[in-house]
């Protein structure tokens, strides 16, 4: 791909971006998020049309036109987001829109079919029961039936956009071992991912983007992830992750035995102005645990106290009585309202002190947005700007205000920073602290070690719905850290 | 990329704004037609009065369910709801109970019916379409029973004025009634906490709740209103014809509905206005009863309505998908 170009209504996407794709290699492609990655590989897939350069496929100048053509072509991509049809069986969603036939009537041949579908799984190295329904598969499970659809024409170019996004460690290996055996079959892989280990692992090359442009590519082997980090945030890990020291004071929730879905006998004290980091893997119970103190899922073992008052909190809004906020890990889902407002979503968590009597007094709560919009620096037009055109770094300071607005003492953070772009991410870490020197205690859920390491002063490790681990920030090491979290 | 967007979502919000007050020139410029063309007849009290005490009731019912599509779920009972509320007054009537009694019976039926809704929505999780076309049925279904579908006259002082009385002598109560109504619905919906609420859980229930909003709670007062203003509309429908009959009311959800599409409330829920719904049912009841007037066929009345319904929501939607090729 040479000198690609792509632009959106009002930003350039990639600007004259090249890469180079041999036969048979692992090439890395790394960048923050918005750095081009996925506007990349949708016009490699024919998703896109690119507004100028080249595309050359074995020599040939190549026009993708459309996604069929790409696939026809041998490019195939398995996206994030896998596009599993989950109420059918292994085999049918191997060959869905291209069962095999026979016959004048073109009935379809199961026989063959299951033939294929076996040949496409032992050349991947790997048992699957054809027959079982995808969606009691894991999710590497589905990945690797993706893989095999994908491979089931001649695919020339794989493409694989965070594969590992929701893998453990060893499904992670043996994805990698997958990735080993088609590269020796002479298949090129594009590799997208903004996990360092990974990519030292498995890519050959590496090349990364930033802001839509290509920084560099380098041979894995002659680089360090130093070097790489740099060239992905455009400057020095000290200043992705500023972290002032603020004085910590008495504890003012306690958290003893906690059971609950999700998670068993968990126990841990938040001490006023401290950044409590919870790290752990996907199905760690993590997210459980912030269910469960924000009175989302019932309570079924053990007590809350907060303040030295044992607090009985069966419903967010008992939660958000007892001071307590919750930003949830998808904000659009699950933290605004997108068809609204600004000021209607800040206010959210506190119509009922918009007004003395039962209607709101517009004046008043307008200005108490503005400062807050003014304060925390979210970049809006207007506060009546509806949520859903806002950046999502500036959606989730919304989130974050809301739970400002209606005086949360304690609140928790649940992936704070995901999805959204590296300047925004500084913006929410400095607002996190802000608030811990105002007297607000966090608890910051997050599977970014670099982040939670940086950021919180304790840290806590869940692994299989309970805790295996506790550290204080400058004696916890990445290593213990992962080891903790796979216990 | 977030200026551009913000620039399409500004302009959708003029669109929505402009919506409520296109409707109403529409309303003005089609009375002026039609004050016109049906002239001397059209524009004159007895027309004129019939027609804002039938679309009284039709009026009343729409404001609330505004309020309960707007909050994301929806009631298709409140015409068999009107029907048996019918059935139920006139058989009380004849029974020889007095006219303020049978009122208030009336209207805590109506309430029962909308607390069985919201209970069925709320509690249960019935989709409240599935469950309300159910319970449409059922009340219904009722009021043939009770009646052995029969017509009963219903003639009591206190019932004739509710559907015929006027106040201050010239103003028909039922006006007097949708006003109220309008009134009390707008400042809930546009001023209110508790309307800020319902816009928030019609926009993003699990938001709402997770920003400790008492979602099925507000969801069920909305169904307690909805079937106690369609027993309401009931009663005044009842007056007006001075019979209780099940058939009162049949087909009268979908045309309640049309009209507060017609108004510019999303079925998705989070969008809608008051003023909007109080122009569509204005223009579909000033169309059916010029059309009336003007000796065309019913049958060919209720096609004009549809194509209406289908002509404006069309309208919406190219004026959005104009509005976003703009940029």
């Amino acid at each position: 791909m040479e000198n690609i170009t792509k632009t959106f209504p009002g930003v350039v996407a990639l600007d004259n971006v090249s890469i180079d794709l041999y036969k048979g290699e692992v090439l890395g492609i790394l960048g923050e998020n918005g750095a081009g990655k996925s506007t990349l590989i949708k016009i490699l897939a024919g998703n896109y049309i690119k507004d100028s350069g080249c595309i050359y496929l074995d020599g040939q100048k190549f026009e993708i036109k459309g996604p069929a053509e790409a696939i026809a072509s041998g490019i195939r991509v398995i996206y994030q987001e896998l596009n599993t049809l989950n109420n059918l069986t292994v085999t049918e969603n191997m060959f869905v829109g291209e069962q095999i036939v026979k016959g004048p009537f073109k009935i379809v041949d199961w026989k063959a079919m299951t033939k294929r579908a076996e040949e496409l799984l032992d050349k991947l190295n790997v048992k699957l029961d054809l027959n079982t329904i995808i969606g009691d598969l894991t999710v590497s499970d589905k990945q690797i039936v993706e893989i095999a659809k994908a491979i089931s024409k001649e695919a020339k170019i794989l493409v694989m956009d965070e594969p590992t996004a929701a893998l453990s460690e060893e499904e992670t290996q043996s994805l990698f071992r997958i990735i080993k055996t088609l590269k020796s079959k002479g298949v090129s892989i594009v590799y997208i991912s903004h996990r360092l280990k990974e990519i030292f692992e498995i890519t050959d090359r590496v090349t990364v983007l930033r802001d839509g442009k290509k920084v560099g590519t380098l041979k894995t082997k002659e680089t360090d992830s130093n070097e790489l980090v740099t060239m992905m945030v455009g400057r020095d890990i000290k200043d992705m992750y500023p972290k002032r020291e603020v004085p910590i004071g008495d504890t003012v929730m306690k958290v003893k035995n906690l059971t609950a879905k999700g998670f068993n006998n968990v126990s841990f004290n938040l001490r006023k102005g401290e950044i409590l980091g919870i790290f752990g893997l996907l199905g760690s119970g993590k997210t459980s645990l912030s269910k469960a103190l924000f009175g989302v899922n019932k309570i079924k073992n053990g007590e809350i106290t907060v303040n030295s008052k044992k607090v009985n909190v069966k419903s967010p809004a008992i939660a958000r009585d007892e001071k307590i906020g919750l930003v949830p890990l998808d904000r659009k889902v699950e933290g605004l309202a997108l068809i609204m407002g600004v000021k209607e979503n800040i206010t959210l968590a506190n119509i009922q002190n918009l007004g003395k009597s039962f209607l709101i007094a517009k004046v008043h709560e307008r200005k108490k947005v503005e400062k807050w919009v003014n304060e925390v620096g979210i970049k809006t037009p207007s506060v009546e700007q509806a949520v859903n055109s806002l950046s999502g770094g500036n959606q989730q300071k919304v989130v974050l205000v809301k739970w400002l607005e209606s005086g949360s003492q304690i609140i928790i953070l649940n992936e704070p920073t995901r999805g959204i772009d590296v300047g925004a991410k500084i913006e929410i870490y400095k607002l996190m602290q802000d608030l811990c020197e105002k007297g607000s205690s966090i608890i910051m859920i997050s599977s970014e070690l670099p982040e939670i390491m940086s950021i919180a002063d304790r840290i806590i490790v869940m692994s299989k719905a309970r805790f295996t681990g506790e550290y204080l920030r400058k004696e916890a090491s990445e290593e213990e850290l992962i080891h903790a979290a796979c216990l | 990329m977030a200026d551009i967007k913000a620039v399409e979502v500004s302009q959708k919000k003029n669109i929505r704004l402009n919506n409520t007050a296109i409707l109403f020139i529409i309303l003005v410029v089609m009375f002026s037609v039609f004050s016109y063309v049906g002239r001397p007849f059209f524009f004159s009290k007895l027309n004129l009065i019939p027609m804002l005490n039938n679309l009284s009731f039709i009026g009343i019912v729409a404001a609330v369910l505004t309020i309960v599509m707007v909050s994301g779920e929806i009631d298709f009972s409140i015409g068999g709801n009107i029907g048996l509320t019918a059935c139920l007054t006139a058989l009380l009537l004849s029974k020889g109970l007095p006219g303020w009694l049978v009122v208030i019976i009336a209207l805590a039926g109506g309430l029962a019916m909308g607390a069985f809704n919201g209970l069925l929505v709320t509690v249960i999780g019935v989709n409240s379409m599935l469950a309300t076309i159910g319970t449409m049925f059922i009340w219904r279904g009722i009021g043939y029973t009770l009646t052995n579908g029969r017509s009963i006259l219903a003639m009591n002082p206190v019932i004739d004025y509710i559907g015929r009385g006027f106040v201050f002598k010239v103003i028909p109560f039922p006006i007097v009634l949708l006003v109220a109504v309008f009134v009390i619905t707008y400042v809930i919906m546009n001023l209110s906490k508790w309307g800020r609420r319902i816009y928030a859980i019609g926009a993003n229930p699990l938001a709402s709740y997770l920003s400790g909003i008492n979602v099925k709670k507000i969801k069920f007062i909305n169904f307690l209103l909805c079937g106690i203003t369609a027993a309401l509309g009931s009663l005044i429908l009842t007056s007006l014809s001075a019979v209780g009959m099940p058939q009162h009311g049949q087909g009268l959800e979908l045309i309640i509905i049309s009209a507060i599409i017609l108004g510019g409330t999303a079925l998705s829920g989070g969008r809608g206005q008051i003023l909007g719904t109080l122009a569509g049912v204005l223009i579909l009841s000033v169309l059916y009863n010029f059309l009336t007037i003007m000796n065309i066929y019913y049958f060919y009345i209720q096609m004009v309505q549809g194509s209406v319904l289908i002509l404006v929501v069309s309208a919406y939607e190219i004026r959005l998908a104009m509005a976003r090729r703009r940029i």
